[in-house]
């Protein structure tokens, strides 16, 4: 089996999908000739051609726009935003219509496409190429909003993405795009979309995470020593499987949720709330979110005291555990 | 005493307007029929025959536009107040919101700032179509550098309306369109502000704390009053008139004393603003709690349109469920 980077493991699920499946096709800025500004499409438009692997104007709201036409007319368009931080121009598609044409047509069309983006921090980028926007559009009734951790996943999660009847935004965390590798079984199968995976056991404390923090949220297990920390990655931001994390949080009666977002308003929130209501009288200690700042993620160095680290993850480790 | 007839919430926007543009030379009103039509809902009526068409603009019917020209105005030193005619259609104009309004003081380390308001009514209620009904005001929230009022009656509209025109940085004001005609209070003459970021404790209690905003505000006010014939209950009732910054303190000072809490909103459940309130007063007050934060709220779908709005929108009755389930916890 090859072993694969999380990026390596997007194009190869490009690749397996698009021999299986002829309505799969492939489009946005760079994808064909360039490959893709992180190569995630690198090599398609030779093995498919340029019918089937489309290089688009610089025109965001014209590329899911245009994907949306084609999905409703029974093909599965793929998308890529360069930077998750440039798909505001194309907002208003996906609220106004992509999320909404299986609603408004009551199930007479439906728009099974995906709009995968780079997005977080970590690489040193400029404005606007560093953001964790997945609140935007995990509120967004109708848009389901997946996030990998690792290349296996990655690889699953975009095919079960493509064979979804309905709209997914596919954030990927570019952080670790190339971070580490790992086992990558060559067919095209697919990971369940709205399943959160328990990636390590433990019995005093449940770590929830998704993306990029989620390889933090290992490393600070690991730190915590005395606690024995179960991890969680969510994997799929909307629907969001809360089941997971309550039979968890039913088992260890403590939670902390860490992500890079800003805090307010935010996918920590949401679930330390819904967690909450339902584990009240098994928590042991308040759900701590530990998040972003509630500022722009700033640039260059910067962004190492905004995002969060492993010490922070620890320290909330410790004063969950010690509350 | 002259007899001061009382007014209804559009119209205290209109006269926040009015007011604001008499005291200030750099308000400028801009949007679609702001101007001859005075507004889509009249919030802006009179407007173009008091300051003139270089004050009260006509704009094409383009979102992104008006708040791209807004921010440049604001840049340079005027204080745009921009109507969008529906919530509903904000979105065009995300990227203008996300990427340069709210960053501009940011982004340019303090030398700019966008001191502008953008306006929309907002909310279901009124058996629009689609697009028409949206409570989006978590995208903004969740938004740094952006300011988010949603006044719930004439005195807050007017008041709230000229701090957030004098606010040195982008306020997003939502206006609930299901009460812009729905009742009259006195709304003083001339010249005042309410507070942005101050919650208002609306109505006193011990047993309860009964959080929300805009039009759901009124049917908490109406609850507490049933809950009271009811069930003997005392319930606390806050608006929380700016969601972002949001005073906590207030919030925090009635769970202490109450030890429940039901947050009621309009918007979809999952990732609504109730579920920031309730995460935060949990982190912070676990052990004041007697039971878990309770969210009433609207469904996880598109808002629907005509009649059935009245199926999503809590109502009176699954306010007064919400209060049970607290108490009986």
């Amino acid at each position: 089996m090859p072993k694969l980077t999380l990026v390596q493991a997007v194009n190869d699920a490009h690749k397996a999908e698009m021999r299986r499946d002829d309505r799969v096709i492939v489009l946005g800025e760079d994808v064909g000739v360039d490959g893709g500004v992180f190569r995630a499409t690198v090599d398609l438009i030779d093995e498919f051609g340029s019918e089937r692997v489309i290089d688009t104007p610089l025109a965001e709201s014209g590329i899911v726009g245009t994907a949306l036409g084609m999905a409703v007319y029974g093909m599965r368009p793929v998308t890529e935003m360069q930077f998750s931080g440039f798909m505001p121009p194309a907002y208003d598609q996906l609220m106004s219509h992509i999320s909404r044409i299986r609603w408004r047509s009551r199930g007479r069309f439906e728009a099974p496409m995906v709009v995968r983006a780079p997005y977080g921090g970590g690489i040193r980028s400029p404005e606007h190429h560093a953001e964790s926007p997945e609140v935007y559009y995990a509120h967004m009734p109708g848009l389901k909003v997946v996030i990998p951790s690792t290349p296996y996943d990655a690889k699953g999660l975009l095919i079960g993405a493509i064979r979804d009847s309905d709209p997914v935004l596919f954030l990927e965390p570019k952080k670790i795009y190339r971070a580490f590798r790992e086992e990558v079984p060559e067919d095209a199968y697919a990971v369940p979309l709205g399943e959160a995976r328990v990636s390590r056991e433990g019995s005093d404390l449940t770590l929830v995470s998704w993306g990029y923090v989620h390889q933090v949220a290992l490393e600070a297990a690991e730190m915590a020593e005395g606690v024995d920390v179960e991890v969680i990655d969510l994997r799929t931001i909307n629907p969001m499987d809360r089941d997971t994390v309550v039979d968890s949080v039913r088992k260890t009666g403590r939670c902390v949720v860490a992500q890079e977002a800003p805090s307010v308003n935010s996918v920590a929130s949401e679930l330390a709330a819904s967690v909450n209501e339902r584990t009240f009288f098994s928590l042991k200690a308040p759900i701590e979110r530990v998040t972003g700042f509630d500022v722009t993620i700033p640039l260059g160095s910067k962004e190492d005291r905004y995002i969060p680290d492993a010490e922070r993850l620890e320290r909330a480790i410790r004063r969950t555990a010690d509350f | 005493m002259i007899f001061v007839p009382p007014k209804n919430l559009v119209q205290a926007v209109n006269e926040a307007m009015m007011t604001e543009m008499g005291l200030d030379d750099s308000v400028v009103v801009m949007g679609e029929d702001v101007g001859v039509d005075g507004g889509v809902f009249r919030a802006t009526l009179g407007l173009l025959e008091e300051y003139g068409e270089d004050r009260v603009i006509d704009t094409p019917l383009a979102e992104s536009g008006i708040l791209g020209t807004a921010i440049g105005m604001a840049a340079y030193g005027l204080k745009p107040v921009a109507e969008m005619q529906f919530s509903g259609f904000m979105t065009p104009s995300f990227d203008q919101f996300i990427s340069h309004a709210s960053r501009i003081r940011w982004r340019s380390r303090g030398r700019f700032s966008a001191s502008l308001v953008v306006r929309a009514p907002y909310g279901g209620g009124i058996h629009a179509l689609e697009h028409h009904s949206e409570s989006q005001e978590a995208i903004y929230i969740h938004t740094p550098g952006l300011k988010t009022v949603i006044p719930s009656s004439p005195h807050d509209a007017k008041g709230l309306l000229i701090n957030a025109i004098r606010d040195p940085d982008p306020v997003v004001f939502l206006e609930p369109k299901k009460i812009y005609r729905a009742f009259r209070e006195e709304v003083p003459e001339g010249d005042y502000t309410v507070p942005l970021s101050a919650c208002n404790v609306s109505r006193e209690g011990s047993d309860l704390t009964l959080v929300s905003w805009g039009y759901v505000h009124r049917l908490c006010l109406e609850a507490a009053e049933e809950a009271a014939e009811k069930e003997g209950l005392d319930v606390e009732v806050i608006d929380v008139r700016t969601l972002s910054p949001l005073d906590f303190q207030t919030i925090a000072d009635s769970v202490t004393k109450t030890g429940r809490v039901v947050v009621a909103q309009e918007a979809p459940q999952t990732l609504g603003f109730a579920s920031e309130i309730s995460a935060r007063i949990m982190e912070d007050l676990i052990l004041y709690l007697e039971s878990p934060v309770i969210r009433v709220t609207g469904f996880d779908t598109t808002m629907p349109y005509h009649e059935l709005e009245d199926y999503y929108m809590p109502d009176v009755g699954r306010i007064m469920r919400g209060i049970r389930k607290s108490i009986n916890f």
